[in-house]
């Protein structure tokens, strides 16, 4: 992905401003991403601040954020089903026929868009690059960033069922 | 006719492929810009439309579109970007170097058809 850094960078938004506005692009870009793509019920239920960036649902996907003053991590995370079936709405093929490759691409994907648009809503005042997504799919795993930066886990409801997704800035 | 897309994610080419099917053309799928340029090289005279990417590993989308638009046998060829990058800089970049449209992911079946429908001189949006 091409930088550019030098356009807005004198814009003087803080790491602490930056965080917020991603968080709260964050939020909206989540309900965006899932109700246009999947056309999933999605309620938004709450953020709360964590001590570290660990994933430890069925599914996982991982971007990084880089540039100008923002460096940060943003996870989705979420079982296998709710996965499963997110990504059966947005292929229309049933669940079932989902193999895991299918469950790896789509949490990449989502993970992608999600980040994208998070980014265009926050409007930080520079550049900011998204590495590409890591995917995660274990039954027994732990998947933790190291950093001193604030974390917050923003929870969601699809069709009843919770979507988690992490944000460190 | 043929339709192109070219993007690394295959839940997209998926999607892109059955609304280009369902619209009645036949679509082809690569998942790096280097496949794209094989596709084109072997069935270039029958695309009418490359859907491209922007972020995918190793050429970007914007290194396939200079690549095609620097092509005399693909240069004729419309390109709609369909990417996760939104901001206003990207979307610059993509028409100066030759882009046709421009559509962000997420979006909805209907806008997609719509605009491959518009790109393609047959209406919509």
């Amino acid at each position: 992905m091409e930088e550019n850094n030098s356009a807005s960078e004198s814009s003087h938004v803080s790491p602490e401003e930056a965080a917020i506005k991603l968080i709260d692009g964050l939020q909206t870009a989540v309900i965006q991403v899932l109700t246009t793509m999947a056309m999933e019920d999605v309620k938004y239920t709450g953020r709360e601040e964590v001590a570290n960036l660990t994933l430890r649902q069925e599914v996982g996907g991982l971007i990084r954020l880089y540039g100008g003053a923002s460096e940060g991590m943003v996870g989705l995370a979420s079982s296998r089903t709710v996965v499963a079936e997110i990504v059966s709405r947005i292929v229309g093929l049933p669940p079932d026929s989902l193999d895991q490759e299918d469950l790896l691409d789509g949490i990449a994907e989502l993970a992608n868009m999600v980040c994208g648009s998070m980014k265009s809503k926050a409007q930080v005042g520079y550049q900011v690059s998204l590495s590409p997504p890591v995917a995660i799919i274990g039954r027994d795993y732990t998947a933790r960033w190291k950093t001193l930066n604030p974390t917050w886990v923003l929870k969601f409801l699809i069709d009843g069922s919770e979507f988690e997704v992490y944000a460190s800035f | 006719m043929k339709l192109l897309t070219i993007d690394d994610s295959r839940t997209i080419r998926r999607v892109i492929s059955d609304i280009g099917t369902t619209l009645g053309y036949e679509v082809l799928e690569a998942e790096n810009g280097r496949m794209a340029l094989d596709v084109l090289t072997e069935s270039g005279q029958e695309i009418g439309l490359i859907l491209l990417d922007w972020n995918m590993p190793g050429m970007n989308g914007l290194e396939v579109l200079q690549t095609v638009k620097g092509d005399a046998r693909w240069q004729h060829i419309p390109v709609m970007m369909v990417t996760t990058e939104g901001e206003k800089e990207y979307i610059v970049k993509s028409i100066q170097a030759g882009a046709a449209h421009y559509l962000t992911k997420p979006f909805t079946q209907e806008d997609m058809a719509a605009r491959i429908m518009e790109t393609l001189g047959m209406g919509g949006a």
